[in-house]
């Protein structure tokens, strides 16, 4: 695995500090730039954890045809067009007409499908699946949701909904009115966000309401438990709700049926089973919302459900991080802010495993076997245990300016994740320690000329100490001045090095919090306070230096870089010259 | 900052647009085949520009963007059909900025700009991929799938997995720069 550097949302914790990258749930709190966005109110670090999202747009994934979204609920969020889904194996059929009926005479010239005779049936090209089997066929090759419609609604299943439909209508437009009304005469329900809640609220308690009926030999549904805790007047609301319901009474009674399989039926069924295909995996009854047959033979082909673009807002201040363009395969955004934008993308690399990977590309030159460098480069980027290793820390700048960027690496105490066999000796000292420069450097700005500069010559330029430094300095390696410390400018790229001191006894990976903090010459006349405080990421202790100056910002965020994997000791090292 | 990919010189044709065309890859029809740039095909690669439509004059076969890659040992096919008693091909179109896997065959009709498609998959005859898809690697797309824009296929037969994140755009076109930039001949010394 390659060394990475993942960034980190504070979405998930109240402090601006990040957990310690050794606990298997930090993962959640950190993600690759890429996916990261930037509020530039907030002036702070959104993931896709915390934005709240909006649908802009319906498209079918298969027609690409954009729905209206008065029609989505119309058509149960299911393209109404010509596009179905193999129920054995979701893939999208296609429409294939009947072959020609067998003449008799050896006329083999005349190709399938040269004649476009009815009838036409669904035809899957992965599975072979075709409609026949269900005795599904169509008369004209167009249209063909629309000839289905008349299966589909005469279904019972979807009577039953119709029905349900029905009889909530009434109650669900009463009460979202009420509850409209209601969230205006509240005072706390303050933002556009908060009325909105109250609105689903009383949906969700219409349901829970019609849950809450007395079943014979179900347990008794208790929502009280749950939606009293978080929202305070949903309780009330429920109970009020609950009296205005009339009850409901399904057309079937489904335990005098036995139409829709159980019971003997299925008992028969399975007695007699041959084959583990002829029953319908969950998989394939999964997909289907209706009632989902329980024999592969009798799966209907479905529409294909519809996609949707979002736009996506800050939590906080629901201000618009991005906004797609309406086209639904348009790639471009009206709105689009992301990290990758302001904040100083950083790459890692290990330069003793770039170099074992360069030598072996070469020597295995024209031999074209990727899969083999990939191998021994796995195996030569592997850190040993009491040794000392560089590391490199590419950081480019997006911005127009010039950036002064301060590293850190918060102390950690590591005591818990990768000492398994708890020997309490290992678990007082950090198997490993890092060295970052202290001082800070700048990184010069972005320019788009650069993009188009012929960079050949970037590579190889430090490598020769850094490969003599490999041979076993177990004590310390802050002499070197080479290797800690700004490396190399070039466009808006600066590289740094840093150095990672591994403890003999150490294990597990090496993983740290690294704290970068840049400052930039803003050009907006925005107040300063609007990087302190509100925005979790950024420590109040630069900001302050931020205060004074009102055209200089200071922004911080947590990274977490993983080196790799470290190599015991005792382990044989088979590897170590390259 | 990856290190770079080395070739012999003498293995590669360098165009004037700056296209990198392996020796050991096999070219069929060239003079139906548009390379748009800055584009790569590696060894063992096989471009069917031979399999034409039928009838007079001059007929673009498969057509590729600028940036692209076409991988180790793969096969760039142009899809068939009989439509109307007519056997005929019909033009395969590949956009900027795509990277194909080893080993993948392809058959598309459309391949969009910044797609991604991985090493070992079957793209099956007719498939449109839209912009910034991204095929998973050993992906098995049927024949007529739409693959639609900004979506991550996987499996077999192939289906959507997932979106992929907005920046997609910008991440593919700096990486198939960068690749671009990685891949140079050996140096002169050796």
């Amino acid at each position: 695995m390659p060394p990475s550097i993942l960034y980190h949302c504070s979405c998930l914790s109240s402090s601006p500090h990040p957990p310690p990258p050794n606990l298997p749930s930090s993962s959640y709190s950190f993600h690759p730039l890429h996916t990261l966005f930037f509020c530039e109110e907030c002036d702070a670090v959104r993931c896709n954890r915390c934005v709240s999202i909006e649908v802009s747009s319906y498209y079918c994934p298969n027609c690409l045809f954009e729905v209206p979204s008065a029609s989505v609920r119309a058509e149960k969020n299911r393209c109404a067009r010509n596009c179905f889904m193999c129920p054995n194996c979701r893939n999208t059929l296609s429409v294939v007409p009947s072959d020609p009926p067998d003449t008799g005479d050896s006329r083999l010239s005349m190709p399938i499908s040269s004649l476009n005779e009815p009838p036409f049936f669904l035809y899957c090209n992965h599975c072979r699946w075709d409609s026949a089997e269900v005795g599904i066929t169509f008369e004209k090759p167009t249209g063909l949701a629309a000839q289905l419609q008349k299966y589909e609604d005469s279904a019972p299943d979807s009577l039953e909904f119709e029905r349900l439909k029905e009889h909530f209508e009434p109650f669900l437009r009463a009460s979202s009115l009420s509850s409209t009304i209601g969230g205006n005469t509240t005072a706390h329900a303050s933002s556009a966000a908060h009325s909105h809640h109250a609105h689903s609220n009383s949906i969700t308690a219409a349901a829970s309401a019609a849950l809450a009926r007395d079943i014979p030999g179900v347990s008794k549904y208790q929502p009280l438990t749950r939606t009293t805790s978080g929202r305070g007047g949903s309780g009330k609301d429920r109970s009020r709700n609950k009296d205005e319901m009339p009850e409901y009474r399904s057309r079937v009674e489904i335990s005098k049926t036995s139409a829709y399989g159980g019971g003997e039926a299925d008992v028969e069924l399975m007695d007699h089973i041959e084959t583990i295909g002829s029953i319908a995996t969950l998989e394939q009854r999964w997909v289907n919302s209706w009632i989902s047959p329980l024999q592969t033979k009798e799966l209907k082909p479905l529409r294909i459900p519809l996609h949707s673009k979002r736009s996506k807002r800050c939590p906080s201040c629901t201000h618009i991080l991005i906004k797609p363009e309406q086209k639904a395969q348009s790639v471009r955004y009206k709105i689009k802010l992301v990290a990758a934008n302001y904040l100083p993308a950083i790459t890692v690399a290990l330069p003793h495993a770039q170099k074992a990977k360069a030598e072996l590309a070469k020597k295995q030159l024209g031999k074209s076997t990727a899969a083999a460098v990939e191998d021994a480069s796995i195996s030569a980027s592997n850190m040993h245990a009491g040794k000392t290793y560089a590391f490199h820390l590419a950081l480019s700048n997006p911005l127009y300016d010039p950036i002064q960027v301060r590293l850190s690496a918060p102390r950690m105490n590591v005591s818990t994740a990768p000492v398994k066999d708890g020997s309490p000796e290992k678990a007082r000292r950090p198997p490993f320690a890092i060295s970052l420069p202290s001082s800070g450097f700048s990184v010069a700005a972005f320019a788009e000329a650069w993009e188009y500069e012929d960079d050949e010559d970037m590579f190889g330029v430090d490598d020769g100490d850094e490969f003599g430094m490999k041979g076993g300095r177990e004590t310390d390696g802050r002499g070197k001045v080479r290797t800690v410390g700004v490396l190399e400018r070039r466009a808006n790229v600066t590289l740094v090095g840093g150095e990672v001191v591994i403890g003999k006894e150490a294990r597990g990976d090496v993983k740290f919090n690294m704290l970068v903090s840049y400052t930039y010459r803003s050009d907006d006349p925005t107040p300063s306070e609007s990087n302190d405080g509100d925005g979790p990421s950024s420590t109040s202790k630069s900001s302050s230096a931020a205060n004074k100056q009102p055209e200089v910002k200071t922004f911080a965020f947590y990274t977490v870089v993983d080196l790799g994997h470290i190599i015991p000791r005792d382990e044989p090292r088979a590897e170590t010259d390259f | 900052m990856e290190p770079p990919i080395y070739y012999k010189r003498s293995e590669y044709i360098e165009t004037d647009t700056g296209n990198k065309v392996s020796r050991r890859a096999t070219i069929a029809g060239p003079q139906n085949i548009i390379l748009g740039g800055k584009t790569i095909i590696a060894n063992g690669a096989i471009i069917r520009g031979d399999l034409r439509r039928t009838g007079p004059g001059h007929a673009v076969v498969i057509s590729l963007g600028r940036y692209c890659l076409i991988g180790v040992d793969c096969v760039m096919r142009p899809p068939y059909k009989t439509y109307r008693g007519n056997f005929n091909y019909y033009p395969m179109k590949i956009g900027d900025h795509v990277h194909i896997g080893s080993n993948t065959v392809v058959e598309a009709a459309q391949i969009g700009n910044y797609v991604e498609i991985g090493k070992n998959c079957v793209i099956g005859k007719f498939t449109i991929i839209k912009d910034c898809a991204k095929i998973a690697d050993g992906t098995i797309i049927p024949p007529n799938t739409v693959v639609p824009a900004l979506s991550l296929f996987a499996g077999s037969p192939g289906r959507f997995v997932e979106d992929l994140p907005e920046s997609t755009q910008e991440m593919v076109e700096a990486q198939t720069k960068q690749y671009y930039t990685r891949f140079q001949p050996e140096a002169d010394a050796r």
